[in-house]
């Protein structure tokens, strides 16, 4: 089903969501990021590239309280989330909404990220083209996931259902969208200049000289992990009081495999002591395991991790000059 | 590294001895025990405080449990003192830049003693001139609190924690870490010098969060990469003095290898400002 909506009337649109629920949409700032829009925000939503950071945190959240303690008691929090919008997701962001929804709710039913989740409506807005450099999801077959889809035609933007909450949505607001009878076909949704990554399958080249190159570079500072919206790793630690050391919360942050202390166990082994395992274990865990465990690729080619990091390894172009 | 390990089973009932001293320093990583003013009635209920010259008139000198060293040792009375209060004590914690790594007062390392004798040392007889040292160069040191100031909360947490029976684990990892989950610009990008790349967080990144770069004064993360550190501040235009200095200035003593490395380290690397 494809709808069209007038280009002035996508801000009322908007605006009408800021006003009764949360809108999540990307604002330029320093660096462009998800954030909670307002509805007099709304004419400042950034759209021309993608965002600097991705919008992981709204439901894979940063020191997260999983459940707090007293004594010998736990009491997990409520967890309540209101009806939110997300507008201007992109193809890779949404597909890694996708692939964290497959850890946290199709495996394991992690309450955290499901309630978060729950209440949530995903809007995305096509790449005609690549808007960086580093992006490179055109050849990690990626799927459609979203609730609606917005194709920008300069005067207007097509609307595509991707879901039956995506067509209440548009119920809602039916004074703005047209229906019209056309289909977006596959060929039309093929994104420019985004088809970087050369090779389907990285699978014999784990001992390839060529990591190397971008090891030597590394710093492992964990920036691309921290801006990867598919990367899911945590870590656990208690907070407690000082007036009641018994009492307190347990906290969920963010993780690496990228650091030291990530694979560090009781008795102090360390299981990736090599910068040079940790690097390439990240990108054995999104090009490779991932896709053994669950049929898919866990990178969606957004390319922030090249973006993010200090020396932009670039580890596309490494994989692709591997002979 | 430390472990962890039961220290103290059914916490508070005993209340563990507690004493912190300062030897050569500007008694800032004292202060930022004070400065958990809400907290610190709750403090003084979990522990048996015996000493803190800073801030009481009676110090009891016996055997503690858990002695906090502030600063570093630079006189015959320093070195005096920490071997003192090593004896005295089961555990001991260096407190900040000083103690941990030797910071600012230990550049003097670094000089020659005609650029600074004249200033102090002629003037007063009876000071002598001691290397200036971090404390576990003199005396076993069980766990480190760095930071200049240290992160007054991390004080706390080591105490509630030693009371449930487990020595926290020195947070290792780089200040990039905590400063890429808060959302900042990384300071590297826009042609500034920050260390926090080889530098061990735990500080919740908050220079960067103010604007500031890292300078590294909690001392070098456990697995930096030092040699491709100095190639990236090169191809930003920073010269091997100015790399040398910056990275001395809070990490004193514990970069040894520096001069070494810098020598060794032939190009430039990284990423262009964009
Ligand atoms: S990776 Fe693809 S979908 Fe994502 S921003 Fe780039 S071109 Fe668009
Ligand atoms: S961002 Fe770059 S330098 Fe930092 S850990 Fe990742 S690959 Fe290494
Ligand atoms: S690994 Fe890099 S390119 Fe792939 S999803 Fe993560 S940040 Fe994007
Ligand atoms: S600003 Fe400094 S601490 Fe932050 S990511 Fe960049 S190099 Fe690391
Ligand atoms: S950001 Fe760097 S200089 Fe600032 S407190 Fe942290 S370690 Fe120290």
């Amino acid at each position: 089903m494809v709808y069209r909506i007038k280009r002035d009337e996508l801000n009322i649109f908007l605006e009408g969501f800021a006003r009764k629920n949360q809108l999540v949409a990307p604002l330029k700032g320093k660096l462009a990021k998800f954030e909670l829009v307002k509805e007099e925000q709304v004419k400042d939503i950034y759209l021309e590239k993608n965002t600097y950071f991705p919008a992981k945190e709204f439901f894979f959240k940063k020191n997260e309280t999983v459940f707090t303690f007293k004594d010998n008691k736990i009491q997990e929090p409520k967890l309540e989330t209101p009806k939110r919008i997300f507008f201007g997701l992109r193809r890779c962001d949404l597909n890694a909404v996708k692939h964290q929804d497959k850890v946290f709710m199709e495996q394991i039913k992690d309450p955290y990220y499901m309630a978060a989740r729950e209440n949530s409506y995903l809007l995305g807005f096509h790449c005609w083209e690549a808007p960086s450099k580093y992006c490179f999801c055109g050849t990690l077959n990626l799927a459609d996931y979203y609730d609606l889809m917005f194709y920008d035609k300069k005067d207007y933007f097509l609307v595509e259902v991707g879901s039956d909450k995506g067509k209440e949505l548009i119920k809602e607001f039916k004074t703005l969208f047209e229906d019209i009878d056309i289909t977006i076909t596959k060929e039309e949704k093929k994104i420019k200049g985004a088809d970087r990554l050369l090779k389907d399958d990285i699978k014999g080249l784990y001992d390839h000289p060529d990591w190397q190159k971008g090891v030597n570079q590394c710093l492992s500072c964990a920036a691309c992990t921290n801006l990867c919206p598919t990367c899911y790793c945590f870590e656990l630690h208690d907070e407690t009081k000082t007036s009641n050391i018994q009492e307190g919360k347990r906290v969920r942050n963010w993780s690496s495999c990228q650091v030291l202390d990530f694979s560090r166990v009781a008795g102090e082994h360390v299981f990736r002591q090599k910068r040079e395992e940790r690097f390439k274990h990240r990108i054995y865990h999104q090009l490779e395991y991932f896709k053994e465990r669950y049929g898919v690729n866990m990178c969606v080619g957004c390319g922030r991790c090249i973006q993010g990091c200090p020396t932009r390894i670039d580890f596309v172009q490494i994989i692709n000059e591997m002979k | 590294m430390v472990k962890a390990k039961t220290i103290i089973k059914n916490a508070p009932k005993i209340k563990p001895k507690v004493a912190f001293y300062g030897i050569t320093g500007c008694a800032g990583c004292l202060l930022s025990v004070l400065f958990n003013e809400d907290e610190i009635l709750d403090l003084i209920e979990l522990i048996d405080l015996k000493a803190f010259p800073f801030i009481k008139e009676v110090n009891v000198e016996e055997k503690y449990d858990y002695v906090f060293i502030e600063g570093l040792v630079a006189s015959k009375e320093d070195l005096e003192e920490v071997k003192r209060l090593r004896e005295n004590a089961t555990f001991v914690v260096s407190l900040g830049a000083c103690a941990c790594t030797g910071c600012i007062p230990a550049y003097r390392n670094f000089t020659l003693k005609e650029n600074y004798e004249h200033l102090l040392y002629k003037k007063v007889e009876d000071l002598e001139d001691v290397q200036p040292t971090p404390v576990d160069m003199h005396i076993k040191v069980d766990h480190y609190i760095p930071g200049c100031p240290p992160n007054k909360k991390e004080i706390l947490t080591f105490i509630r924690s030693v009371l449930r029976g487990k020595i926290p684990i020195p947070y290792s990892s780089p200040v990039c870490v905590e400063c890429r989950q808060n959302g900042n610009e990384c300071l590297l990008d826009v042609g500034k010098p920050c260390l926090g790349p080889i530098t061990a967080g735990g500080c919740n990144s908050v220079c960067i969060n103010g604007g500031l770069e890292c300078w590294g004064c909690r001392g070098p993360s456990k697995d930096m990469n030092l040699e491709l550190m100095i190639k990236i501040l090169r191809e930003k235009g920073f010269d091997d003095k100015f790399i040398q200095d910056r990275m001395r200035t809070f990490a004193g003593l514990k970069l040894p290898m520096l001069d070494e490395v810098i020598k060794h380290t032939k190009e430039k690397v990284g990423a262009k400002n964009e």
